[in-house]
């Protein structure tokens, strides 16, 4: 039995990428060359052999922080930096990375994993007391102060 | 004012994050989604990756794009700090025909949409036309200049999108910052007025 696939299995459809492609081939990378490359035409790119399933990650578990929105903001607590080197994997990547706040949606890019993924990393994180998670405020986008201070942020970019 | 401040769930922090708010922008398959968010963001464009529903997935015309075979879509984004507090994120919804669950998770909460037309394609932008009325979220159509050219005049294009008179229609260059910025102050004049309204109502 080799490793190779047959040309059927390879296209069955069944196999969800968790990871981007490497920054090797420009796909996961922050490089500017990827220039206008995008969500468009990532999805033509091939699934890499040996993916895993990206809610092996989770333990299976995909529901349950649904109220973390993709731009909730998260930042590592005293007790994160401290327990930092008894986290495994991506535990221990999402803690170190959000030193600074970030959002769910750049620590799912950074990190190349999956974006629902994340979601429920970060849910147990800070039901750990690891990081905090600071859910955005559903009336922000209809606060007219708010408004205005968006339009004058955008205004000043020349 | 109540929306400087955001819940706060775990353990005390030293900083503060900047209250996050969001912009969509939507549009067809290669429209130049990607291209407008990169020309205004301070950061290049990330991308993410989230499962479609299987719904969502019978919808995807995999038909259409040989060597497409996940249900998994990418997604676009970048952002812009309006100031130390206040940081705006653009979402560019994944190139698909209809919004799954994803396009739910991006413009429930945004501030409006800007759906970016090409005018030789105009249709595919129907969804994300229909999508953001059902949801009454403030959009606003912008057709991409490509080449600096439109193929039909904004009268023409607008009766064939059929979309409301108040609903504004631009042209813009997905290339330019500036360009890319007056697009998407049309879209908060929009919210604005639409903020305003709901509360002399209230």
């Amino acid at each position: 039995m080799t490793r190779d696939k047959t040309p059927t299995e390879r296209t069955a459809g069944a196999l969800v990428r968790p990871f981007l492609s490497g920054p090797s081939d420009g796909a996961g990378g922050a490089d500017g060359a990827r220039g206008v490359r995008g969500a468009d035409d990532q999805a033509d790119a091939p699934v890499p052999d040996g993916a895993l399933r990206p809610f092996l990650l989770t333990a299976g578990r995909v529901a349950g922080q649904d109220s973390i929105a993709i731009e909730t903001q998260v930042v590592t607590t005293d007790s994160g930096r401290t327990a930092v080197d008894q986290l495994g994997f991506e535990r221990r990547d999402i803690v170190s990375l959000c030193g600074n706040p970030l959002s769910v949606a750049e620590i799912a890019a950074q990190l190349s994993l999956h974006l629902g993924v994340v979601r429920v990393l970060v849910g147990d994180l800070s039901a750990d007391g690891h990081l905090s998670v600071y859910l955005p405020n559903a009336d922000a986008s209809t606060d007219v102060d708010t408004l205005l201070r968006v339009i004058r942020g955008l205004r000043a970019i020349g | 004012m109540v929306s400087a401040q955001s819940a706060e769930v775990g353990g005390p922090t030293r900083r503060r994050p900047p209250l996050p708010v969001k912009l969509v922008i939507a549009g067809g398959f290669g429209v130049g989604k990607t291209t407008t968010v990169g020309s205004i963001s301070e950061i290049s464009p990330l991308t993410t990756e989230a499962d479609m529903t299987s719904a969502a997935a019978g919808i995807d015309d995999a038909s259409q794009v040989p060597g497409k075979r996940t249900t998994t879509v990418a997604m676009d984004f970048g952002c812009i700090t309006i100031d130390e507090s206040l940081k705006l994120y653009l979402f560019g919804t994944p190139g698909q025909d209809r919004f799954g669950f994803m396009w739910d998770d991006l413009a429930i909460g945004a501030i409006g949409a800007l759906v970016i037309v090409d005018s030789r394609r105009l249709d595919d932008c129907y969804p994300a036309v229909d999508y953001f009325e059902r949801l009454g979220l403030p959009f606003v159509v912008a057709v991409n200049r490509f080449d600096g050219a439109v193929a039909h005049d904004l009268p023409s294009i607008r009766w064939a999108l059929a979309v409301d008179d108040a609903v504004p229609l631009i042209t813009f260059d997905a290339r330019d910052k500036l360009s890319v910025r007056d697009a998407l102050l049309v879209v908060l004049d929009r919210a604005l007025a639409k903020a305003r309204a709901a509360q002399t109502k209230r």
